[in-house]
Protein backbone atom coordinates (compact mmCIF):
# COMPACT_ATOMS: atom_id res chain seq x y z
CA UNK A 1 0.00 0.00 0.00
CA UNK A 2 3.07 2.44 0.31
CA UNK A 3 3.79 2.09 -3.14
CA UNK A 4 0.31 2.52 -4.20
CA UNK A 5 0.51 5.91 -2.62
CA UNK A 6 3.52 6.94 -3.55
CA UNK A 7 1.85 6.37 -7.15
CA UNK A 8 -1.14 8.36 -5.90
CA UNK A 9 0.98 11.04 -4.51
CA UNK A 10 3.61 11.08 -7.59
CA UNK A 11 0.90 10.97 -10.45
CA UNK A 12 -0.89 14.00 -9.12
CA UNK A 13 2.45 15.91 -8.88
CA UNK A 14 3.91 15.05 -12.20
CA UNK A 15 0.06 15.60 -13.80
CA UNK A 16 0.08 19.30 -12.67
CA UNK A 17 3.47 19.80 -13.44
CA UNK A 18 2.80 18.77 -17.40
CA UNK A 19 0.03 21.10 -17.07
CA UNK A 20 1.89 24.07 -16.11
CA UNK A 21 4.49 23.37 -18.70
CA UNK A 22 1.34 23.39 -21.02
CA UNK A 23 0.16 26.44 -19.53
CA UNK A 24 3.20 28.05 -20.24
CA UNK A 25 3.65 27.17 -23.22
CA UNK A 26 -0.13 28.77 -23.92
CA UNK A 27 0.45 31.36 -22.33
CA UNK A 28 3.55 32.38 -24.26
CA UNK A 29 2.16 31.47 -27.35
CA UNK A 30 -0.53 33.45 -27.35
CA UNK A 31 1.25 36.89 -26.85
CA UNK A 32 4.16 36.12 -29.35
CA UNK A 33 1.76 35.54 -31.77
CA UNK A 34 -0.94 38.26 -31.14
CA UNK A 35 -0.54 41.34 -32.54
CA UNK A 36 0.76 44.05 -30.09
CA UNK A 37 -1.93 46.42 -29.59
CA UNK A 38 -0.93 50.14 -29.83
CA UNK A 39 2.08 49.53 -31.79
CA UNK A 40 1.28 50.74 -35.02
CA UNK A 41 0.16 53.83 -33.26
CA UNK A 42 3.82 54.75 -31.65
CA UNK A 43 5.39 54.69 -34.39
CA UNK B 1 -29.78 -36.72 -28.53
CA UNK B 2 -26.20 -36.50 -29.06
CA UNK B 3 -26.98 -36.17 -32.45
CA UNK B 4 -28.84 -33.32 -32.45
CA UNK B 5 -26.79 -31.59 -29.87
CA UNK B 6 -23.63 -32.28 -32.16
CA UNK B 7 -25.57 -31.12 -34.99
CA UNK B 8 -24.83 -27.45 -35.18
CA UNK B 9 -28.15 -26.53 -35.18
CA UNK B 10 -30.76 -26.02 -31.85
CA UNK B 11 -28.35 -23.22 -30.81
CA UNK B 12 -31.00 -22.76 -27.75
CA UNK B 13 -30.49 -26.16 -26.63
CA UNK B 14 -26.70 -24.72 -25.65
CA UNK B 15 -27.84 -21.60 -24.22
CA UNK B 16 -26.08 -20.90 -20.55
CA UNK B 17 -27.93 -18.72 -17.90
CA UNK B 18 -24.48 -16.44 -18.61
CA UNK B 19 -25.21 -15.91 -22.27
CA UNK B 20 -29.11 -15.69 -21.77
CA UNK B 21 -28.13 -13.09 -19.07
CA UNK B 22 -25.70 -11.14 -21.67
CA UNK B 23 -28.07 -11.35 -24.50
CA UNK B 24 -30.63 -9.57 -22.22
CA UNK B 25 -28.27 -7.00 -21.75
CA UNK B 26 -27.52 -6.56 -25.15
CA UNK B 27 -31.16 -6.13 -25.07
CA UNK B 28 -31.39 -3.77 -22.70
CA UNK B 29 -28.52 -1.57 -24.65
CA UNK B 30 -30.55 -1.64 -28.21
CA UNK B 31 -33.43 -0.54 -26.27
CA UNK B 32 -31.64 2.53 -24.23
CA UNK B 33 -30.18 3.78 -27.79
CA UNK B 34 -33.11 3.22 -30.14
CA UNK B 35 -36.24 3.80 -27.68
CA UNK B 36 -34.17 6.30 -24.86
CA UNK B 37 -31.71 7.82 -27.83
CA UNK B 38 -29.27 7.21 -25.00
CA UNK B 39 -25.34 7.30 -26.97
CA UNK B 40 -27.11 5.50 -29.95
CA UNK B 41 -23.90 5.85 -31.89
CA UNK B 42 -22.18 3.87 -29.31
CA UNK B 43 -25.11 1.55 -27.72
CA UNK B 44 -26.55 0.48 -30.66
CA UNK B 45 -22.91 -1.27 -32.18
CA UNK B 46 -22.20 -2.67 -28.36
CA UNK B 47 -25.42 -4.14 -27.70
CA UNK B 48 -25.40 -6.00 -31.24
CA UNK B 49 -22.21 -6.80 -30.67
CA UNK B 50 -23.07 -8.23 -27.31
CA UNK B 51 -25.52 -9.78 -28.94
CA UNK B 52 -23.74 -11.92 -32.07
CA UNK B 53 -21.04 -12.60 -29.07
CA UNK B 54 -23.13 -14.98 -26.95
CA UNK B 55 -25.54 -16.16 -28.98
CA UNK B 56 -24.37 -20.48 -28.99
CA UNK B 57 -22.71 -22.01 -31.95
CA UNK B 58 -22.50 -18.54 -33.44
CA UNK B 59 -19.09 -18.31 -33.12
CA UNK B 60 -18.71 -14.77 -33.77
CA UNK B 61 -16.71 -14.54 -30.97
CA UNK B 62 -14.99 -17.92 -30.81
CA UNK B 63 -11.26 -18.44 -31.82
CA UNK B 64 -10.86 -17.06 -35.77
CA UNK B 65 -14.49 -15.53 -35.11
CA UNK B 66 -14.80 -11.96 -36.87
CA UNK B 67 -15.56 -10.56 -33.46
CA UNK B 68 -12.20 -12.17 -32.40
CA UNK B 69 -10.23 -10.73 -35.00
CA UNK B 70 -11.31 -7.28 -34.98
CA UNK B 71 -10.55 -7.02 -31.37
CA UNK B 72 -7.38 -8.47 -32.02
CA UNK B 73 -6.83 -6.09 -34.72
CA UNK B 74 -8.33 -2.92 -33.71
CA UNK B 75 -8.06 -3.16 -30.07
CA UNK B 76 -4.95 -5.32 -28.90
CA UNK B 77 -2.80 -3.45 -31.41
CA UNK B 78 -4.85 -0.63 -29.96
CA UNK B 79 -5.14 1.10 -33.27
CA UNK B 80 -9.00 1.53 -32.75
CA UNK B 81 -8.57 4.41 -29.54
CA UNK B 82 -5.97 5.74 -31.74
CA UNK B 83 -7.78 6.17 -35.03
CA UNK B 84 -10.73 7.42 -32.55
CA UNK B 85 -8.46 10.14 -31.35
CA UNK B 86 -7.29 11.44 -34.89
CA UNK B 87 -11.29 12.14 -35.35
CA UNK B 88 -11.95 13.37 -31.74
CA UNK B 89 -9.21 15.91 -32.76
CA UNK B 90 -10.86 16.89 -36.17
CA UNK B 91 -13.83 17.55 -34.34
CA UNK B 92 -12.57 19.37 -31.24
CA UNK B 93 -12.04 23.84 -31.26
CA UNK B 94 -9.78 24.22 -28.93
CA UNK B 95 -10.22 27.92 -28.95
CA UNK B 96 -12.87 28.36 -25.66
CA UNK B 97 -9.28 26.72 -23.76
CA UNK B 98 -6.68 29.07 -25.46
CA UNK B 99 -8.83 32.01 -24.56
CA UNK B 100 -8.29 30.56 -20.74
CA UNK B 101 -5.18 28.55 -20.70
CA UNK B 102 -5.69 28.43 -16.77
CA UNK B 103 -8.46 26.16 -17.48
CA UNK B 104 -5.78 22.92 -17.86
CA UNK B 105 -5.62 23.57 -14.16
CA UNK B 106 -8.77 22.48 -14.03
CA UNK B 107 -8.56 19.71 -16.79
CA UNK B 108 -5.48 18.47 -14.74
CA UNK B 109 -7.11 18.48 -11.13
CA UNK B 110 -10.29 16.59 -12.59
CA UNK B 111 -8.10 13.74 -13.36
CA UNK B 112 -7.56 12.92 -9.43
CA UNK B 113 -10.69 10.94 -9.61
CA UNK B 114 -8.15 8.46 -11.91
CA UNK B 115 -5.12 8.24 -9.19
CA UNK B 116 -7.56 7.70 -6.33
CA UNK B 117 -9.77 5.43 -8.07
CA UNK B 118 -6.21 3.27 -8.38
CA UNK B 119 -5.56 3.50 -4.55
CA UNK B 120 -8.80 2.68 -3.79
CA UNK B 121 -9.12 -0.21 -6.12
CA UNK B 122 -5.92 -1.53 -4.98
CA UNK B 123 -7.07 -1.54 -1.15
CA UNK B 124 -10.01 -3.10 -1.83
CA UNK B 125 -8.04 -5.56 -4.08
CA UNK B 126 -4.66 -7.06 -3.02
CA UNK B 127 -3.05 -4.29 -1.62
CA UNK B 128 -5.12 -4.49 1.28
CA UNK B 129 -8.38 -5.83 1.71
CA UNK B 130 -8.17 -8.68 -0.47
CA UNK B 131 -11.73 -8.72 -1.22
CA UNK B 132 -11.67 -9.61 -5.25
CA UNK B 133 -8.45 -10.37 -7.55
CA UNK B 134 -6.87 -6.61 -8.29
CA UNK B 135 -3.45 -6.16 -8.64
CA UNK B 136 -1.81 -3.25 -8.95
CA UNK B 137 -2.32 -2.80 -13.22
CA UNK B 138 -6.11 -3.76 -12.83
CA UNK B 139 -6.29 -1.30 -10.29
CA UNK B 140 -4.76 1.18 -12.72
CA UNK B 141 -6.84 -0.18 -15.52
CA UNK B 142 -10.13 0.82 -13.26
CA UNK B 143 -8.86 3.78 -12.80
CA UNK B 144 -8.79 5.14 -15.73
CA UNK B 145 -12.43 4.98 -16.42
CA UNK B 146 -12.26 8.46 -14.46
CA UNK B 147 -10.60 9.84 -17.33
CA UNK B 148 -13.86 9.93 -18.71
CA UNK B 149 -12.49 9.33 -22.22
CA UNK B 150 -13.61 5.65 -24.26
CA UNK B 151 -10.69 6.14 -26.19
CA UNK B 152 -7.93 6.68 -23.40
CA UNK B 153 -9.54 3.57 -21.50
CA UNK B 154 -9.42 1.07 -23.76
CA UNK B 155 -5.56 2.23 -24.59
CA UNK B 156 -4.37 2.25 -21.08
CA UNK B 157 -6.44 -1.08 -19.94
CA UNK B 158 -4.92 -2.92 -23.02
CA UNK B 159 -1.40 -2.02 -22.52
CA UNK B 160 -1.56 -2.63 -18.58
CA UNK B 161 -3.19 -6.16 -19.87
CA UNK B 162 -5.83 -6.12 -17.26
CA UNK B 163 -7.85 -9.25 -16.73
CA UNK B 164 -11.27 -7.09 -16.62
CA UNK B 165 -10.91 -5.71 -19.94
CA UNK B 166 -14.73 -6.47 -20.81
CA UNK B 167 -16.12 -4.44 -17.83
CA UNK B 168 -13.73 -1.36 -17.82
CA UNK B 169 -14.40 -0.63 -21.21
CA UNK B 170 -18.57 -0.90 -20.96
CA UNK B 171 -18.38 1.33 -17.52
CA UNK B 172 -16.61 3.58 -19.18
CA UNK B 173 -19.22 4.34 -22.16
CA UNK B 174 -21.82 3.73 -19.92
CA UNK B 175 -21.09 6.46 -17.42
CA UNK B 176 -20.12 8.76 -20.01
CA UNK B 177 -23.64 8.78 -20.99
CA UNK B 178 -24.90 9.37 -17.15
CA UNK B 179 -22.72 12.59 -17.08
CA UNK B 180 -25.74 14.40 -16.53
CA UNK B 181 -26.98 12.37 -13.38
CA UNK B 182 -23.56 11.95 -11.75
CA UNK B 183 -22.58 15.68 -11.59
CA UNK B 184 -25.35 17.60 -10.68
CA UNK B 185 -26.25 16.19 -7.11
CA UNK B 186 -22.10 16.52 -6.30
CA UNK B 187 -21.92 20.09 -7.94
CA UNK B 188 -25.03 21.37 -6.11
CA UNK B 189 -23.66 19.66 -3.20
CA UNK B 190 -20.79 21.78 -3.06
CA UNK B 191 -20.95 25.09 -4.61
CA UNK B 192 -23.86 26.75 -2.77
CA UNK B 193 -27.18 29.11 -5.68
CA UNK B 194 -25.22 32.27 -4.89
CA UNK B 195 -21.65 31.04 -6.35
CA UNK B 196 -23.38 28.82 -9.08
CA UNK B 197 -25.11 31.89 -10.71
CA UNK B 198 -21.61 34.10 -10.58
CA UNK B 199 -21.22 35.84 -14.43
CA UNK B 200 -18.09 35.19 -16.12
CA UNK B 201 -16.71 37.91 -18.22
CA UNK B 202 -17.38 37.59 -21.85
CA UNK B 203 -14.46 36.96 -24.30
CA UNK B 204 -14.26 39.10 -27.57
CA UNK B 205 -11.96 38.40 -30.08
CA UNK B 206 -11.30 35.47 -32.12
CA UNK B 207 -8.08 33.44 -31.55
CA UNK B 208 -5.20 34.07 -34.08
CA UNK B 209 -4.79 31.12 -36.74
CA UNK B 210 -1.35 30.38 -36.38
CA UNK B 211 -2.32 30.24 -32.67
CA UNK B 212 -4.50 27.25 -33.20
CA UNK B 213 -1.83 25.83 -36.04
CA UNK B 214 1.28 25.88 -33.33
CA UNK B 215 -1.11 24.47 -30.12
CA UNK B 216 -1.46 21.06 -31.58
CA UNK B 217 2.38 21.07 -32.53
CA UNK B 218 3.63 23.05 -29.72
CA UNK B 219 1.38 20.47 -26.98
CA UNK B 220 3.15 16.87 -28.94
CA UNK B 221 6.37 18.01 -28.68
CA UNK B 222 6.03 19.50 -24.94
CA UNK B 223 4.02 16.45 -23.59
CA UNK B 224 5.98 14.23 -25.77
CA UNK B 225 9.60 15.01 -24.36
CA UNK B 226 7.71 15.28 -20.87
CA UNK B 227 5.95 12.00 -20.76
CA UNK B 228 7.06 10.05 -23.95
CA UNK B 229 4.12 7.23 -23.75
CA UNK B 230 1.49 10.28 -23.93
CA UNK B 231 3.06 10.24 -27.35
CA UNK B 232 0.65 8.08 -29.30
CA UNK B 233 -2.48 9.18 -27.52
CA UNK B 234 -1.75 13.03 -27.37
CA UNK B 235 0.19 12.73 -30.98
CA UNK B 236 -3.17 11.30 -32.67
CA UNK B 237 -5.34 14.03 -30.86
CA UNK B 238 -3.05 16.74 -31.74
CA UNK B 239 -2.73 15.24 -35.47
CA UNK B 240 -6.41 15.40 -36.14
CA UNK B 241 -6.83 18.90 -34.51
CA UNK B 242 -3.89 20.12 -37.36
CA UNK B 243 -5.59 18.41 -39.56
CA UNK B 244 -8.65 20.81 -38.98
CA UNK B 245 -6.78 24.28 -38.18
CA UNK B 246 -3.96 24.11 -40.97
CA UNK B 247 -6.66 25.28 -43.37
CA UNK B 248 -4.70 23.30 -46.51
CA UNK B 249 -6.12 19.33 -45.30
CA UNK B 250 -9.87 20.54 -44.84
CA UNK B 251 -10.58 17.26 -47.26
CA UNK B 252 -8.16 15.05 -44.66
CA UNK B 253 -10.41 16.89 -41.35
CA UNK B 254 -13.90 16.13 -43.08
CA UNK B 255 -13.02 12.48 -43.54
CA UNK B 256 -11.71 12.17 -39.85
CA UNK B 257 -14.38 13.91 -38.39
CA UNK B 258 -16.45 11.84 -40.77
CA UNK B 259 -16.14 8.59 -42.46
CA UNK B 260 -12.99 7.82 -39.94
CA UNK B 261 -15.27 8.64 -37.21
CA UNK B 262 -18.01 6.40 -38.34
CA UNK B 263 -16.06 3.45 -39.56
CA UNK B 264 -13.78 3.45 -36.27
CA UNK B 265 -17.35 3.83 -33.81
CA UNK B 266 -19.10 0.91 -35.84
CA UNK B 267 -15.62 -1.34 -35.76
CA UNK B 268 -14.62 -0.31 -31.84
CA UNK B 269 -18.41 -0.74 -30.86
CA UNK B 270 -19.07 -3.97 -32.37
CA UNK B 271 -15.91 -5.40 -31.08
CA UNK B 272 -16.23 -3.68 -27.38
CA UNK B 273 -20.27 -5.53 -27.16
CA UNK B 274 -18.23 -8.67 -28.58
CA UNK B 275 -15.98 -8.79 -25.76
CA UNK B 276 -19.55 -8.90 -23.57
CA UNK B 277 -19.00 -13.05 -23.04
CA UNK B 278 -21.10 -14.23 -20.09
CA UNK B 279 -18.02 -15.90 -18.74
CA UNK B 280 -15.71 -12.91 -19.24
CA UNK B 281 -18.54 -10.56 -17.58
CA UNK B 282 -20.67 -12.24 -15.31
CA UNK B 283 -17.93 -12.25 -12.27
CA UNK B 284 -18.22 -10.36 -8.79
CA UNK B 285 -15.71 -8.18 -10.07
CA UNK B 286 -17.69 -6.50 -12.23
CA UNK B 287 -20.01 -5.23 -9.84
CA UNK B 288 -17.12 -3.71 -8.52
CA UNK B 289 -15.51 -2.07 -11.64
CA UNK B 290 -18.77 -0.38 -11.87
CA UNK B 291 -18.95 0.50 -8.55
CA UNK B 292 -15.39 1.80 -8.71
CA UNK B 293 -16.13 3.55 -11.96
CA UNK B 294 -18.89 5.73 -10.66
CA UNK B 295 -16.27 6.26 -8.01
CA UNK B 296 -13.99 7.37 -10.05
CA UNK B 297 -16.06 9.83 -11.34
CA UNK B 298 -17.45 11.25 -8.53
CA UNK B 299 -14.20 11.88 -7.72
CA UNK B 300 -12.95 13.95 -10.64
CA UNK B 301 -15.93 16.23 -10.28
CA UNK B 302 -15.24 16.39 -6.34
CA UNK B 303 -11.06 17.36 -7.35
CA UNK B 304 -12.60 19.51 -9.90
CA UNK B 305 -14.92 21.32 -8.47
CA UNK B 306 -12.46 22.43 -5.46
CA UNK B 307 -9.62 23.35 -7.75
CA UNK B 308 -12.87 25.91 -9.53
CA UNK B 309 -13.32 26.83 -5.84
CA UNK B 310 -9.66 28.01 -4.66
CA UNK B 311 -9.65 29.62 -8.33
CA UNK B 312 -12.78 31.54 -8.12
CA UNK B 313 -11.72 33.35 -4.31
CA UNK B 314 -7.87 33.75 -6.18
CA UNK B 315 -9.43 35.64 -9.16
CA UNK B 316 -11.71 37.61 -6.56
CA UNK B 317 -14.83 35.81 -7.78
CA UNK B 318 -14.46 36.01 -11.12
CA UNK B 319 -14.53 32.48 -11.77
CA UNK B 320 -17.81 30.87 -11.63
CA UNK B 321 -16.76 27.61 -9.81
CA UNK B 322 -18.49 25.46 -10.72
CA UNK B 323 -16.17 24.87 -14.33
CA UNK B 324 -14.31 22.75 -12.13
CA UNK B 325 -16.83 19.87 -13.12
CA UNK B 326 -16.07 20.19 -16.53
CA UNK B 327 -12.15 19.27 -16.35
CA UNK B 328 -13.36 16.04 -16.63
CA UNK B 329 -13.03 15.09 -20.54
CA UNK B 330 -16.34 13.97 -21.21
CA UNK B 331 -17.35 16.47 -24.03
CA UNK B 332 -19.73 17.86 -24.56
CA UNK B 333 -22.00 16.71 -21.88
CA UNK B 334 -20.04 18.04 -18.52
CA UNK B 335 -20.41 21.51 -20.63
CA UNK B 336 -24.17 21.55 -21.32
CA UNK B 337 -24.20 20.44 -17.27
CA UNK B 338 -22.50 23.15 -16.32
CA UNK B 339 -24.56 25.45 -18.96
CA UNK B 340 -27.48 24.26 -17.27
CA UNK B 341 -26.98 24.59 -13.66
CA UNK B 342 -25.96 28.36 -14.61
CA UNK B 343 -29.18 29.18 -16.10
CA UNK B 344 -30.82 27.46 -13.45
CA UNK B 345 -29.25 29.49 -10.58
CA UNK B 346 -28.88 32.84 -12.96
CA UNK B 347 -31.63 32.91 -15.82
CA UNK B 348 -29.08 35.62 -17.20
CA UNK B 349 -25.64 33.63 -16.50
CA UNK B 350 -24.32 31.75 -19.69
CA UNK B 351 -21.64 29.51 -19.29
CA UNK B 352 -21.08 26.98 -21.97
CA UNK B 353 -18.11 29.06 -24.03
CA UNK B 354 -15.63 28.86 -20.26
CA UNK B 355 -17.18 25.30 -19.68
CA UNK B 356 -15.79 24.18 -22.61
CA UNK B 357 -12.82 25.38 -22.37
CA UNK B 358 -12.74 23.35 -19.09
CA UNK B 359 -14.03 20.53 -20.86
CA UNK B 360 -11.31 20.47 -23.99
CA UNK B 361 -8.96 21.17 -21.34
CA UNK B 362 -10.06 18.08 -19.82
CA UNK B 363 -9.56 16.29 -22.91
CA UNK B 364 -6.11 17.33 -23.31
CA UNK B 365 -5.76 16.09 -19.25
CA UNK B 366 -7.29 12.77 -19.24
CA UNK B 367 -5.15 12.07 -22.63
CA UNK B 368 -2.14 12.74 -20.07
CA UNK B 369 -3.17 11.23 -17.53
CA UNK B 370 -3.80 7.86 -19.14
CA UNK B 371 -0.29 8.35 -19.97
CA UNK B 372 1.00 8.89 -16.58
CA UNK B 373 -0.64 5.95 -15.48
CA UNK B 374 1.00 3.48 -18.34
CA UNK B 375 4.43 4.64 -16.31
CA UNK B 376 3.18 1.73 -14.12
CA UNK B 377 4.35 -0.73 -17.00
CA UNK B 378 7.70 1.32 -18.29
Amino acid sequence: MRLAFWILISRMVIIMAVMTVLYLGIVILNKSVRPKTGAKEER
Amino acid sequence: MDWILGSGLFGFLHLTWQAAVMMAIGGVLLYLGIAKNVEPVLLVPIGSGCLMANIPLGGAADAGGFLTVLREFGIVTELFPLLIFIAIGAMIDFEPFLQRPYTIFLGGAAQFGIFLTFFLGYALGDGWLHLLEFDMKDAAAIGTIGSADGPTTIYVSTILQTKYLAPIVVAAYSYMALVPIIQPPIIKAMINKQDRGLKMEVYVGATPQRVKILFPILTTVLVGLIAPVAVPLIGCLMFGNLLRECGVTKNLAVTSQGELANIVTILLGVTVGGMMQGTEFLKPETILVFALGVAAFALDTVSGVLLGKLICVLSGRKVNPMIGACGISAFPMSSRVVQKLGLEANPYNHLLMHAAGANTAGQIASVIAGAVMLMLTV
